[in-house]
């Protein structure tokens, strides 16, 4: 081996025809053929940088004769860059060579000529491939067994039906029963890889093989762990106590040392759970659950990113999972952006009664901080808790006022936006801070805030001394504000009416503004609007009123929360890409096999309630007509709605209260719920469910009411 | 499962090594970098891009996939994933191929992959199927498989970059056994050494978050037991405790056997040659059964629940004020300055062992400017800062501060605090057009030598199996993260 350092300079650009003359004058005298290792090893430096070595292919191939291992992996690692685009006559120059290497003595090199012929899908290769790999999956050596395996799922993906006929899926079960754990899990990958693709050949387990691949985990490598544990969710389980029995031998994996294999057994257990009739049992599964997730935290920022999205998940299932770690989320002023967020969003979904004070002190902290998108986002968080944790609502009140007192231009602009939602939420019990938002006013200067504090003046005009002076203001500027703000200018102000029909600026301004609206504005919505308050004051003032200021449904918390089933499916892809972006993988990969539980008598009733069947049809349905838009605390989604009911999906327009904060993970929520009309209706089975699947969290009786239903209470 | 191949980028964002990519299309790796640059070039910190990114293929909505990617040294190691994977297992397997680079070359860095691009390509090779198996990983295996750099150039690398990692005892090639022919997968056969020695260091690290008032609102200790192996033959080992209750939530190398921990809290193992990681904990103090809480003074009696929290060693007072004195003046007044003065005091509550290489830093915000401090020693050792970047490290006992610039952290230091000792910093600084913004959490690191914060005690390590006696040492570390909100 050259000595490092000179190494480097086979990194320079190096001549096609120099490297071949190279080549043939090492044919003459090379004691341990050094000259030749050299060229080789500059001739694969060269491909490693991308520059084409493909003229060579004939005077490289040459070198497979060579009996040294370090030579000859060169060369296939030259053939496995080259092989695919090769000319026939130059491939056919190679097969004797394969065939040679694949009886060879040394194993290492029987593995690599099948391994590198199975890189080569070119019908010849397949043919050679074929013939060597039914010996070498029974070949003496585990090494070649391994590979061999693994060669069988290119074989596979190469030409299905001749591997189907060759009998090699059977040779692969077969492999499942080997001595070796290292064979057991490649051939198990192999199955899966099959067993996923659209024409592949179905990969089922029963219980027998089921309970054959776990004795294997314990002596594998925690590639191989995470293999054999992946491919039972291939396993439906009959009865509840093998569910049970599966779950209690393979829960000693929370404690391995690899962040993969330990949230692999968590999907597999939450998987298994779905089968389990034993309550205790179940209790104590969450239980140990938790303090490997917490570990998860400790390591490199990239892997908590990863395990604090797929906690979000879990938490939403089973919240007996980390119940009392709120405070391993608190953020460090250090942590990166991606990882604050995500566990912003976990302390809000953690927060109950119990800890709502800690959780509200550190959210007080964040909003401090310099990031300004941070501080946002913690602001938000602060009126969500204060609609989530209805005992913890005055404090958050509290510390929305001194965060506007502080007068920070953003901060005031995002306190705005959630008291709004805040004085939905508890009618009557803080409108006596208004004075104190309408102090801010001239702050405000983003369409969302402002056609929030709008929508509180139009509510409470009747409250506000001056709202017609303040809307006054606001109105003059109508023409230039985006459709948000004009569409909240154009209610309030019909608000402000009803409400002081007999002050004349009201009239004037009213009457300003339906013109406006109806002929100076080129948005139909709002035209519509327009035209329909105009009308419904010209007609009958008196049940206008009743109309726009109906009363409003009360806004909870549920559109935090995602629909059970599809949680269900969505934690079956536990620790995978599915839950880090909180979607089906069906939804973003295509061909990407869609997973659903399965029934079986052993499935829990709530899990069958909820249950999901594949294929799952595609509803693309318009944001526009996801009905958490009438979740939304935003207008009057009322008995008879006096806006159109359908806004324009603009992104500004969804203001629900935990848009942001919880990125896109509602949008799941959303497709689910598209099934069916009522949003309201699969809202009251999860609360059922919970209420009748999960160990009832303490208090729990206390707190069933209307407003109350989220899963943490 | 899809890892699709691995790519080593240089500090500029270009590829030196990759692997093959030969299921997919030769565009696909030059998408996932340009990704990771593209991203990289958009954030303000390169620490603040998500981990994980999508990439979108520009034509074909087909290939969906995404990039894991970790920074590593001066080099970023990209791992495209594409279908459902897990992208844990992406980073479980970046993980896994720089510890092995480490094994193998004793560090990971640009010089050093590009001397022994060779060896690097075989390891991926090695370790990577092109359809994103991992294959082999344990080190132990590897070098069956593949030859690591010759033990010239190994010493040459051992010399210039971690001494750690490859330790002193070079093995006696045995008789030449072949690959896998051990039994046990991290383990390979008929190793030899001359003298046969065994190292156990115990790690703890703790974590904490220290509120306004002086009370730890988290803080837990994170435990690593770390071991260096060069035991002849197959030996197994028993590695008990006298107080194993203080290790919680426990996970472990793939040697240990799990069953006997659970039956009786002993560690017994055949240990993979060389260094590993035997297992990992976590330490929560309990109320009844711990010593290690009496030896700190708590810092305020008022902890909510001292049950949970692991006492901090130190306390630290610290004052910041900000004056607005220019002013605005007139209409087109721009603030001309805004000076302030920070204090800050550190005192040991430890009263056995000091505290070492202790640093404290402070984002003061942009825009933080003419910064003046004083680091002192309340009696005596006076340590004194001059001018920025270059003014610190000024002698071994005493403390000194500095400031970068650019990323506007000030920066104190105290090489080592003696037990009941008081260290002070006191100075003053001046922003410009906004009002300063510091940052409301002071950020130490600490170490103890020869100190847990659990205070586990390793009661006897048994090795069986082998006739020789080797040599056996325990160590204790601990070092600390702690953030302190002011």
């Amino acid at each position: 081996m050259a000595q490092a350092g000179q190494d480097a300079k086979f990194f320079t650009r190096g001549k096609i025809e120099e490297f071949r003359a190279d080549l043939h004058a090492a044919d003459a005298k090379d004691k341990k053929f050094v000259k030749r290792k050299t060229v080789l090893k500059k001739i694969v430096a060269n491909i490693t940088m991308g520059n084409d070595m493909s003229p060579l292919f004939t005077d490289v191939v040459q070198s497979l004769g060579t009996p040294l291992l370090e030579i000859k992996k060169m060369v296939y690692l030259f053939l496995v860059s080259y092989g695919r685009s090769a000319k026939p006559e130059q491939i056919n120059m190679v097969i004797p060579f394969f065939l040679q290497d694949v009886n060879d003595r040394n194993p290492l090199i029987r593995a690599l000529a099948i391994r590198t012929m199975s890189y080569i899908p070119i019908p010849v290769v397949t043919d050679a491939l074929t013939e060597s790999l039914r010996h070498c999956l029974r070949d003496r050596d585990p090494y070649v067994r391994k590979t061999a395996a693994i060669c069988v799922a290119k074989l596979y993906a190469a030409d299905p039906r001749r591997a189907e006929k060759g009998g090699f899926v059977e040779m692969l079960r077969d492999l499942m029963l080997d001595a070796n754990a290292t064979v057991v899990a490649n051939a198990v990958a192999a199955l899966s890889e099959i067993g996923d693709r659209p024409d592949g050949v179905i990969f089922k387990l029963n219980l027998t093989a089921a309970n054959k691949l776990l004795s294997a985990l314990d002596e594998s490598s925690e590639w191989g762990q995470i293999y054999i544990m992946d491919s039972l969710l291939r396993f439906v389980p009959e009865r509840h106590s093998d569910a049970e029995i599966m779950a209690e031998r393979i829960v000693v994996q929370l404690q391995h040392a690899n962040s993969a294999v330990v949230l692999t057994t968590i999907k597999i257990l939450l998987y298994l759970m779905n089968y389990m009739e034993n309550r205790r049992l179940i209790e104590y599964l969450c239980k140990k659950m938790g303090p490997p997730l917490v570990a998860l935290l400790s390591s490199g920022p990239e892997v908590q990113y990863v395990a604090l999205r797929n906690i979000l998940l879990i938490i939403q299932r089973r919240p007996a999972v980390l119940k009392n770690d709120v405070k391993v989320f608190f953020c460090k002023y250090n942590d990166p952006i991606y990882v604050k967020l995500a566990k912003l969003e976990i302390m809000y979904r953690l927060a109950r009664a119990e800890n709502c004070r800690e959780v509200l002190a550190e959210l007080q902290e964040y909003a401090s901080e310099v990031d300004v998108d941070f501080v946002r986002k913690a602001v938000r968080s602060i009126g969500r808790l204060a609609i989530k944790v209805e005992p913890g609502a005055d404090g958050c009140i509290q510390t929305l006022l001194e965060l506007i007192e502080a007068g920070l231009a953003y901060v005031v602009q995002e306190a705005v936006i959630v008291i709004k939602d805040i004085f939905r939420r508890y009618p009557g019990k803080y409108e006596g801070i208004i004075p104190k938002l309408c102090e801010h006013l001239d702050s405000l200067d983003e369409p969302e805030s402002k056609a929030a504090i709008v929508w509180i003046i139009g509510q409470f005009a009747d409250r506000i001394d001056n709202a017609d002076d303040l809307l006054e203001v606001l109105v003059d500027t109508f023409l230039e504000e985006s459709v948000e703000v004009q569409l909240a200018l154009l209610t309030a102000t019909v608000k402000l009416f009803i409400y002081k029909s007999k002050s004349e600026k009201a009239k004037e301004l009213v009457h300003k503004i339906l013109k406006w609206a109806t002929e100076e504005v080129d948005n139909p919505d709002l035209r519509d609007r327009g035209f329909m308050y105009w009308r419904m004051l010209a007609i009958n003032p008196t049940l206008a009123g009743e109309i726009v200021l109906a009363e409003k449904p009360p806004i909870t918390t549920d559109s935090d929360r995602m629909d059970r089933g599809a949680l269900d499916q969505l934690l079956l892809h536990t620790g995978t890409l599915g839950s880090i972006y909180h979607k089906n993988p069906e939804t973003f990969i295509r061909n990407a096999a869609g997973r659903a539980l399965t029934d079986s008598p052993a499935l829990n009733p709530n899990s069958r309630a909820v249950l999901v069947h594949l294929p799952r049809p595609q509803i693309p349905g318009p944001p526009g007509l996801a009905p958490t838009d009438s979740l939304i605390p935003g207008e009057d989604a009322a008995p008879a709605p006096p806006l159109p009911p359908r806004r324009n999906p603009a992104p500004q327009d969804s203001h629900t209260d935990d848009d942001d904060v919880g990125d896109d993970s509602d949008n799941d929520a959303e497709t689910a719920q598209n099934r069916n009309d009522d949003p309201y209706s699969n809202l009251d089975s999860a609360f059922s469910t919970y209420l009748a699947d999960e160990p009832k969290p303490m208090g729990a009786g206390a707190h069933r009411g209307r407003n109350d239903d989220d899963l943490l209470f | 499962m899809g890892i699709d191949g691995l790519i080593i980028l240089d500090n500029a964002g270009r590829s030196i090594i990759q692997s093959g990519f030969r299921s997919t299309t030769p565009a696909y790796p030059l998408l996932q970098i340009d990704a990771v640059n593209t991203a990289l070039a958009a954030a303000s910190r390169p620490t603040d891009v998500d981990p994980v990114i999508q990439v979108q293929h520009p034509s074909n909505s087909d290939i969906p996939s995404a990039c894991c990617h970790v920074a590593c040294g001066d080099l970023r190691i990209l791992c495209p994933i594409s279908g459902n994977v897990d992208p844990l297992v992406g980073f479980a397997f970046l993980q896994t191929f720089v510890d092995i680079l480490q094994e193998y070359f004793g560090g990971v860095s640009l010089a050093i992959v590009k001397d022994n691009f060779d060896v690097v390509y075989q390891l991926l090779e090695e370790t990577l199927d092109s359809v994103g198996h991992p294959l082999t990983t344990s080190h132990n295996a590897l070098r069956d498989i593949v030859l690591p750099p010759s033990l010239f150039s190994k010493l040459l690398n051992a010399a210039t970059a971690n001494l750690a990692a490859i330790g002193g005892g070079t093995p006696i090639q045995g008789p030449p056994a072949g690959p896998f022919s051990s039994q046990i997968p991290w383990r390979k056969a008929g190793v030899k050494y001359a003298s046969n020695e065994m190292y156990i260091d115990v790690n703890e690290n703790l974590q904490a978050i220290v509120n306004k008032q002086g009370v730890p609102l988290t803080s837990s200790a994170y435990g690593k037991i770390e071991v260096a192996c060069r035991l002849s033959g197959t030996p197994d080992c028993t590695l008990n405790f006298t107080n194993p209750q203080v290790m919680t939530d426990c996970s472990f190398h793939p040697c240990v056997r799990l069953q006997r921990w659970s039956r009786d809290k002993h560690m017994s193992f055949i240990p993979p040659d060389g260094h590993f990681v035997l297992a990992e904990y976590r330490y929560t103090p309990n109320t009844n059964s711990n010593s290690a809480i009496t030896r700190f003074a708590n810092p305020s009696s008022t902890a909510p629940s001292p049950k949970e929290v692991v006492p901090i060693p130190f306390a630290i007072k610290a004052k910041f004020e900000v004056e607005e004195t220019t002013g605005t003046n007139g209409a087109t007044g721009r603030a001309a300055s805004f000076p302030g003065t920070l204090s800050a005091t550190v005192m040991l509550m430890l009263t056995t062992r000091p505290i070492e290489n202790v640093f404290v830093e402070l984002n003061l915000g942009e825009s933080a400017h003419a910064i003046k401090c004083v680091a002192s020693r309340e009696s005596g050792g006076l340590g004194r800062g001059l001018s920025a970047l270059e003014s610190g490290h000024a002698g071994s006992a005493s403390a000194s501060w500095s400031f970068d610039s650019r990323k506007k952290v000030l920066r104190w230091e105290i090489p080592n605090v003696p037990p009941s000792t008081h260290w002070s910093l006191q100075g003053s600084f001046a922003a410009s057009t906004t009002p300063p913004r510091p940052s409301h959490a002071l950020q130490v690191r600490f170490e103890i030598q020869s100190h847990t914060f659990s205070a586990l005690k390793v009661d006897q390590l048994k090795i069986t199996g082998e006739g020789y006696k080797p040599y056996k040492g325990v160590r204790g570390r601990s070092t600390g993260n702690v953030e302190w909100r002011w």
